[in-house]
């Protein structure tokens, strides 16, 4: 398919998912619980789309690689040592405002 | 526009009535935000029965990669246009996460503060996708903003006067 308004329904019955490292659609997949893949396309490279995924690989969420690599990465994957992604914490942002006007 | 608008809603989420009416400014280019928006407000209003927003459009202040010159020109066009926005809303809170559409605004409210038309407080929160660098947005609404809020360490130590939270969307 070209473009829906939400795969969220493809990624609730998805195993593993394989990605571009855009941060809506990393954030997304972590948030169901889905082991990622995150490729690098060196191409198209925004460098601030890399800060992202170089940062959840970094703390154990998400395996990355580029499109060369991407077969290997699949092939020796293992998907057990991925980290749980906790979510965010809204409340936090609520608390912190409440407090600047003193509700 | 997509990533910023699902974030802010976020932020959004957890927020009492007392932060109403809302006023949601989006850039005039920007098409898929509105319905997110009314989506967020709809179910806000199955809650909060007196639950009020706006919707407001700019024209967009930069197209991504486009020149250092043309975006000052065109950043000054969105500030003549969102200037008189913001006298209009004089809103006491603005909160914003980074696309360029905010920045005519928040300047905007920054002016009426100067000229002591109106105090508003500007609460930047830059997206999560910024670990290690600021986006340009942030870089310039860092100085102007009265909390900048990062969501990685490694932002907090570059920018001392910014706040952390931890992930908060």
């Amino acid at each position: 398919f070209r473009f829906k308004d939400s795969l969220a329904e493809e990624l609730q019955s998805a195993d593993l998912v394989i990605s571009h490292a855009g941060a809506g659609s990393c954030l997304e997949t972590l948030e169901k619980g889905k082991p990622l893949i995150v490729v690098i396309n060196d191409k198209l490279m925004d460098n601030h789309q890399l800060e992202l995924a170089k940062q959840l690989h970094r703390d154990g969420y998400v395996l990355y690689c580029n499109c060369s690599t991407l077969v290997e990465t699949v092939q020796s994957m293992n998907l057990s040592a991925l980290k749980p992604f906790p979510p965010g914490q809204p409340e936090k942002f609520a608390s912190f405002l409440d407090k600047v006007f003193g509700l | 526009t997509g990533g910023h608008t699902t974030e802010i809603l976020r932020l959004l989420s957890c927020l009492s009535e007392s932060y109403s009416p809302r006023h949601y400014v989006l850039a005039d280019s920007d098409k898929m935000s509105e319905a997110k928006i009314r989506s967020f407000e709809q179910k806000r209003a199955e809650t909060f029965s007196k639950s009020q927003f706006s919707l407001d459009r700019i024209p967009r202040s930069r197209e991504v990669r486009q020149s250092w010159i043309s975006s000052v020109v065109t950043t000054l066009y969105s500030i003549l246009y969102s200037f008189p926005l913001t006298y209009k809303r004089k809103p006491d809170l603005i909160l914003c996460n980074g696309p360029g559409t905010c920045v005519p605004v928040c300047l905007s409210a920054f002016l009426l503060g100067l000229l002591r038309i109106k105090r508003t407080i500007i609460v930047y929160v830059e997206s999560i996708c910024r670990v290690e660098t600021l986006s340009l947005s942030g870089k310039i609404l860092y100085y102007f903003s009265d909390y900048f809020i990062v969501q990685w360490p490694d932002l907090k130590k570059k920018y001392p006067k910014s706040v952390y939270l931890g992930r908060i969307v």
